[in-house]
């Protein structure tokens, strides 16, 4: 071999091992705003959305929901469900290990539901949701529910974080939020607080071949002004949480694209049985139908958001299991036929209504209150706005700090109607300032009943039931917009703004 | 000299406790906490398990006890956000990015500021003087959120010379610290311009002059020094306001200080923070003005006299 030839066949031989690696090579940084700094870095602590997506990354679960809301193995490879549904028993994937060596076992199982269940987290409820939960063997685990739950496998996709049960048990949940370990496609590197969360590729992820970029880097950037200023400069890939006008602002803006979906949240105005609302014109079906047809939605969606929202049709809404467009249309403003149901209900001249309203509680919310209040108006119905700050409106069970009408919203992350029908409308609950048993049994119902055909027949039941006899104004339901780098490619937000990055690649 | 100093300290511990009652009750006002921590759909049950973890099922009045015997021995108590994690410790990650920003916004109102005044002050109505006049009308009446929005958006976005947010090294220090420090800049400068024609008239620089002395010797030996005695009661003053008022310029750079933590904080319903860390900036404050008073009095040894 001739001294030439030496150098030439080493870069042959280096360009031919090195050319499959490069095939799906992990490159780049992918830097991702957030609008608050996360309050923890712990799934069950992570307070709200913001902190949710931060956590993810880092974490998996038994089961994943992908694109299409389907339920699809991710660290469990199979599942079985008991007849009466309230035992599952999980086969788990076997050679995942987590971030710091621990082998991940049914036992990884045991730890994340004691750890999570733990009465410091904001959401023990979402672990509360099992019984029990039994390693049969290293990769096999049992876990009991206290009845038949439809949207168990739901709860556990998106709030059941695998954590390794001899680090937590060594450190703590404290000093486990400080320093996470899961098996996710990313691995926590460092964090300063309220600058900056930077994890890297996980190279073990049990998902061969993923993550798509090397490093992962989330910025808190509180001000949405600023998040579009960082996206438009390159500083960020990722910039969520504008405002319709800032997105429109960057129709023209080259290597900027917006992205656009319906979020997850109805907003309307609940009427009250309970508390202040006895006694009141409310208790009459024919004069909350009034009150839905002489509401504007329509001008409101137009004035206010400048048409970047969707009419409500009730509380099962687009993307929604169960949710028909032909069968679900919202109210129409009809004033007319308003003014003649008030007129049978006994009401001919209108009547005297107080509406609480949680001040800048919400995007523009001060403004749809007193939309809704001139709208009202045009049927004889004088509303007495009553603006509170967030925090007291919020603070007293069945909204007591504030009269026999109230603007509100619920959001759903499990793409079903099922939390905001419980929430808003299952006696004993916090919030419930609407009690029906009626409601309260198909509620019931729902939730027990696991087949997803059959739940959707009855969400549709639901709704009809709630458009006859209607417990709420409806109102609308939000765009969302983000501007995403066009440098970025496999960005999917999903409904309730929560999005999974190892899919996500950057050129 | 020793009795000012006593009864100014005396006032200053008295202002303090004032503060530490004030905070506790201005927080509780505003409702429950328990009700924005907890998820809405949470069961009854998790929401009193929670309130009674967190303390807050007591009596308001031993909640405040406690509150004060805690405050008075320097714990500010643990977050109810970040759970786990002490108060004090959460501010003393934040101070120095605040710290960092104050001072270079104050080095870059007063490297401005006074040597503007000063060329303004010596020879009002040139030229000089109109742009010293200017620049404290601007300073004074432009909004610091609003100039930082313009400030991203001009060297950020369309200039592309330095980022938009964070920070990270030097040049990111840059946009926020002129967005902070340009109202104070424009309250110095006038002061500074007014002072100097206030003591240019004044016996001793006359004097000065009549013995030959030349311009700039005049105007760092006689008029610099009697200057400074209300610039750095301004200064001290200001300094209070860069450390308490930075939340509008953090948020809006994203710098990740103690007025970004009070606004997260206060958006979050984190009662115990937002106790430290208002406690912690007042404390703050009040040693400023006490040291600044004291400083005064060294400055200007008429004061020590009285």
């Amino acid at each position: 071999m001739t001294r030439r030839t030496l150098p030439a066949l080493i870069l042959a031989l280096t360009a031919l091992l090195t050319l499959p690696l490069l095939a799906h090579a992990q490159e780049g940084r992918l830097v991702v705003s957030l609008s608050s700094d996360p309050t923890s870095l712990f799934l069950p602590r992570a307070a709200d959305r913001t902190a949710t997506n931060a956590s993810l990354p880092l974490y998996d679960s038994l089961v994943w929901i992908n694109e299409d809301l389907e339920i699809e193995p991710a660290l469990a490879t199979s599942w079985e469900v008991s007849d009466d549904g309230t035992e599952y028993v999980f086969t788990l994937r076997e050679g995942v290990t987590f971030h710091n060596g621990e082998p991940f076992t049914a036992e990884s199982v045991v730890a994340t539901w004691e750890s999570g269940s733990d009465p410091s987290n904001d959401y023990a409820n979402f672990y509360d949701a099992a019984d029990l939960v039994e390693a049969i063997d290293d990769y096999t685990v049992r876990i009991t529910t206290p009845e038949p739950n439809a949207t168990f496998l739901t709860t556990l996709a998106i709030s059941w974080g695998m954590v390794p049960p001899a680090y937590m048990a060594e450190v703590g949940i404290d000093e486990f939020a400080r320093n996470p370990v899961g098996t996710g496609p990313f691995r926590f590197v460092s964090r300063a607080a309220g600058d900056r969360i930077l994890m890297e590729a996980n190279p073990d992820y049990w998902r061969s071949g993923y993550p798509l970029v090397a490093e992962l880097e989330f910025r808190v950037v509180p001000d949405a002004s600023t998040r579009l200023a960082a996206v438009q400069t390159g500083e960020i890939h990722i910039a969520n949480r504008l405002t319709p006008d800032q997105a429109m602002a960057l129709a023209n803006v080259s290597g900027v694209e917006v992205v656009s979906y319906l979020n997850d949240r109805a907003y309307y105005v609940g009427f009250k049985n309970v508390g202040a609302g006895v006694g009141t014109p409310l208790e009459d079906a024919r004069v909350r139908q009034a009150l839905n047809y002489g509401s504007d939605r329509f001008g409101i969606i137009a004035a206010i958001f400048a048409g970047q929202a969707e009419p409500l049709p009730g509380f099962v809404i687009e993307g929604n299991l169960g949710y028909d467009a032909d069968l679900m249309q919202p109210f129409p403003f009809d004033p007319e036929r308003a003014q003649q149901l008030l007129a049978e209900a006994g009401y001919p001249d209108g009547f005297e209504i107080s509406m609480g309203c949680p001040a800048d509680g919400y995007v523009n919310i001060n403004e749809v209150c007193l939309a809704l209040q001139r709208s009202l108006a045009g049927i004889g119905v004088e509303v007495n706005v009553e603006f509170r700050t967030t925090n007291s409106f919020w603070s007293e069970p069945q909204y007591g700090a504030v009269g026999a009408m109230f603007v509100d919203s619920w959001s759903s992350t499990i793409g079903e109607a099922l939390p905001r029908l419980d929430g808003a409308l299952m006696p004993g609950n916090y919030y419930t300032a609407w009690e029906d048993q009626r409601f309260a049994d198909l509620i019931d119902e729902i939730a027990m009943t696991v087949d997803r055909d059959e739940r959707a027949a009855l969400y549709q039941q639901m709704h009809e039931l709630m458009r006859d006899d209607p417990p709420f104004i409806y109102l609308y339901q939000p765009t969302i917009f983000e501007a995403v780098s066009d440098r970025v490619s496999g960005y999917n937000p999903r409904a309730a703004e929560e999005y999974y990055l190892f899919q996500v690649s950057l050129d | 000299m020793f009795r000012y100093v006593v009864r100014r300290t005396l006032e200053s511990v008295l202002l303090m406790l004032g503060v530490l009652v004030l905070v506790f009750f201005m927080v509780r006002l505003t409702g429950d906490p328990v009700s924005l921590i907890i998820p809405m759909d949470a069961p009854m049950a998790q929401r009193e398990a929670f309130r009674e973890m967190m303390g807050l099922n007591e009596p308001l009045i031993v909640q405040f006890g406690s509150y004060m015997l805690d405050a008075m021995q320097g714990d500010l108590g643990t977050s109810l956000r970040r759970r786990g994690e002490a108060n004090l410790d959460i501010i003393m990650v934040r101070l120095p990015a605040t710290m960092q920003l104050a001072f270079a916004a104050l080095a870059f109102a007063v490297l401005v500021a006074v040597p503007l005044g000063l060329a303004g002050g010596m020879r009002p109505g040139s030229a000089i003087d109109r742009v010293a006049r200017s620049v404290g009308l601007a300073g004074q009446t432009i909004p610091s959120f609003w100039l930082g929005m313009l400030l991203i958006v001009l060297f950020a976005v369309t200039l592309g010379w330095l980022p938009s947010f964070g920070r990270d090294g030097f040049s990111s220090l840059i946009l926020p610290a002129v967005a902070l420090g340009f109202a104070g800049m424009g309250q110095l400068v006038r002061l500074t311009r007014s002072a100097v024609l206030d003591v240019r008239r004044a016996d001793y620089v006359r004097t000065a002059r009549a013995k030959g002395m030349q311009g700039a010797r005049v105007s760092f030996r006689h008029v610099l020094p009697n200057v400074a005695i209300p610039i750095v009661s301004v200064l001290g003053i200001q300094f209070t306001y860069l450390l308490g008022g930075s939340v509008y310029i953090e948020v809006v750079f994203a710098w990740p200080g103690l007025g970004s933590l009070l606004e997260s904080a206060i958006r979050d319903a984190d009662f115990p923070l937002v106790q430290a860390i208002t406690i912690f900036i007042s404390l703050f404050a009040i040693s400023i003005h006490l040291l600044t008073d004291l400083l005064y009095g060294v400055l200007d040894p008429r004061l020590r006299r009285s």
